[in-house]
């Protein structure tokens, strides 16, 4: 009874909004509701994909998710692997996780303060005399590669990974096998890129997935921090949403209601071709 | 298993259950006495900008505790504007709810906008005693994008758009198109505008002179004019783009950031949608004090902001009397002072009572914005809404994705 009580309590709290949400961004957008609605359409549907903006949108979006990730994994990994012992206490730990203390949008401030061309680094540089005008500091905010964007959200995601690491390594006995593959000969290379990474990126294949999806669906940072072209496509869904057309609205919402159906159609895709990859305990 | 779901369902129900209210008095017909009595005590939920401190100060500590003392009414402010705004009243409206918010501070688009899903309450306007001294035969005042108010919203303050520039780094200020864009080519990477209302108020002005001069775009949306002159902006913007910041690759999200760009020296002008906003930027030192703002020759934009009832307010009659007190003589000479928010009058002082007239004049003068008589020539009214649509849309098309 607790149990069935637990599971039904769980559906109305997560999946019923989520689920009247989705329903609801569907009907607005083929017109079925919305106060300025005219009945049903397949207008905004089409009018999205056929448009560049929404496919360079969601490109762009990959592209920082993908980047970041990367990025955050590799220092993550090399915190973990080089400093294990010092993460589990002392300053070294307050250090990598004071950034998870920071909100998105303070990030992005912080970000902008530090290396736009007017920015701290720039001050710095000029100061030391490597450029004759701050003019001459390289464009990394609001630039076409996304720098500051990428350079934002690595702060703020790397330490969840080092976490995420640091208690996979306990966890798996990572230490054991390391001495383990010594013992049988390896060399300290092949037992960080033969057992140490391999282990833990396997162990985390499902929580990167997600972490892709939710870089991907960022708004603050590239707010503040982007271009509006390409723009990230939270950026972009409100732009649509928050305008001065309110005709523009059932776009925001085939837009959303588009990318959703991507992610869990990929989702599903994954799901039904490597199940396994859904359950880390049996992945390894 | 059956328990659980009923359970689920009653709670549901109980969660969409209106906790409406039914308005006693009829408010068309009532007399002012009959809904200050009905105001009494209230709770009046009040949405807006909620960006400048200054302005925030004003509502805070005068405004709300002004009205309590009036009429017991508790002033509940909650930060909100443009399409925050319209989504919540049309959700709200779709939903069949009481609102959450029972009045608003709006303008032009959002005006349109409310008007568009028939969300505003009215007309109430002069049903306020004190709408006697709005000066609404001004067209400044009494049109809000062309469009007149019919009652719909109490005006409010009246503000020009300005250009903010530092006199120790800028002396030859830009005063048509072709200056701007001798100024943009002279120092490549210092100017640019926002993508937000204030870039596209100083689209419009652009637009007008474009098109010769204020007449020429006055009135309703004309699809064949701003064909025509559309076409001359963008020409003239892909010109000057490639000396934008960042070479118009890109644009401050709002003016806020302008301003912070324009405070750390990264651009030479920003711009303001309020006249008096260089004082109190230098005030709060954002700005240096070498900071001086003007209006070109070629024009700004003049608008008002409004006061406006949401269709669905529980609480009509207290906002009515809260609006009312906004727009008296002694409320709008508070909010003049440059030291309190510098926000123009939207009273005609020839109408005001005892010696207001006087003190209106005597208001300690701007130090660092120019004074509205110099300003005022070089003012131009709002357009037609459908412009600010069509400039936004085309904007992204045409220079942004360009």
């Amino acid at each position: 009874m607790i149990k069935k009580l637990s599971i039904a309590i769980f559906i109305l709290i997560a999946a019923v909004p989520v689920l009247l949400g989705l329903g609801y961004a569907l009907m607005y957008s083929l017109g079925l509701t919305g106060i300025l609605s005219e009945g049903f359409t397949t207008t905004h549907w089409e009018e999205t994909l056929i448009t560049t903006t929404f496919w360079k949108s969601l490109g762009f979006s990959l592209y920082i998710a993908l980047v970041v990730m990367l990025i955050s994994l590799f220092f993550s990994l090399w915190i973990v692997i080089s400093w294990i012992k010092q993460l589990n206490k002392g300053s070294l730990s307050y250090i990598t996780y004071l950034p998870l203390a920071f909100p998105a949008i303070v990030m992005a401030f912080f970000s902008f303060q530090l290396l736009s061309k007017s920015g701290f680094m720039s001050r710095v540089v000029y100061k030391m005399g490597w450029i004759d005008s701050l003019e001459q500091f390289p464009d990394w905010t609001n630039d076409e590669f996304g720098i500051s964007i990428i350079f934002s959200l690595c702060l703020l995601i790397t330490p969840f990974f080092i976490i995420l690491y640091s208690n996979l390594y306990q966890n798996e006995r990572i230490a054991e096998l390391k001495a383990l593959a010594i013992t049988l000969g390896a060399k300290p290379s092949q037992v960080i890129f033969k057992v140490i990474v391999p282990i833990l990126l396997k162990k985390s294949a499902f929580t990167i997935m997600l972490f892709v999806i939710f870089i991907m669906g960022t708004y603050e940072i590239p707010l503040l921090l982007g271009r509006q072209n390409p723009s990230m496509l939270s950026v972009f869904i409100v732009q649509k949403l928050q305008k001065f057309n309110l005709a523009d609205i059932p776009q925001a919402y085939a837009i959303a209601v588009i990318y959703i159906l991507l992610i869990a159609s990929i989702i599903a895709l994954v799901y039904k071709t490597r199940p396994t990859f859904f359950n880390s305990s049996s992945s390894s | 298993m059956k328990k659980i779901i009923i359970l689920i369902t009653i709670l549901a129900l109980a969660a969409c259950k209106s906790d409406s209210k039914n308005e006693q008095l009829d408010l068309k017909n009532a007399s002012w006495q009959q809904i200050e009595t009905e105001a009494l005590g209230k709770t009046v939920n009040m949405m807006m900008w909620a960006g400048d401190p200054k302005i925030n100060d004003y509502m805070k500590n005068y405004v709300a505790p002004a009205v309590k003392e009036k009429y017991d009414i508790d002033l509940e402010i909650s930060s909100g504007q443009g399409n925050t705004i319209v989504q919540l009243l049309m959700t709200e409206m779709q939903a069949g709810k009481d609102g959450n918010v029972d009045m608003m501070w709006i303008n032009g688009e959002t005006f349109y906008q409310l008007r568009q899903i028939n969300g505003l309450h009215g007309p109430f306007v002069d049903q306020l005693p004190n709408s006697q001294f709005v000066d609404l035969d001004n067209p400044f005042i009494g049109k809000d994008f062309q469009e007149p108010i019919e009652g719909m919203e109490a005006p409010w303050g009246n503000v020009q758009m300005t250009l903010i520039y530092d006199s120790e780094k800028t002396d030859q200020l830009p005063q048509s198109r072709e200056e701007l864009l001798a100024f943009a080519k002279a120092n490549p990477n210092k100017f640019t505008f926002d993508n937000q209302f204030t870039g596209l108020t100083f689209m419009k002005a652009l637009l007008i002179d474009i098109a010769g001069g204020e007449q020429a775009l006055a009135g309703d949306f004309n699809e064949k004019k701003y064909g025509k002159y559309s076409k001359a902006l963008w020409a003239y913007l892909r010109e000057l783009k490639p000396y934008l910041w960042k070479k118009g690759e890109t644009f401050p999200e709002d003016v806020a950031q302008m301003h912070q760009l324009f405070a750390s020296g990264e651009l030479l002008m920003t711009m303001s949608n309020n006249d008096a906003e260089v004082d109190n930027k230098i005030n709060e030192g954002l700005f240096p004090e070498s900071a001086r703002a003007y209006v070109p020759e070629f024009g700004t934009i003049q608008n008002s902001h409004y006061l406006g009832i949401a269709k669905n307010a529980v609480d009509k009659a207290a906002a009515m009397a809260v609006i009312n007190f906004m727009i008296s003589p002694e409320a709008q000479l508070k909010k003049q002072n440059p030291e309190v928010w510098g926000d123009g009058t939207v009273l005609d002082l020839d109408k005001l009572p005892g010696d207001f007239k006087t003190k209106f004049q005597n208001i300690p003068a701007r130090k660092y914005a120019p004074k509205r008589s110099e300003i005022q020539k070089n003012a131009l009214q709002e357009l037609a809404p459908e412009y600010m649509i069509r400039l936004a849309e085309d904007f992204r098309k045409e220079i942004i994705n360009g």
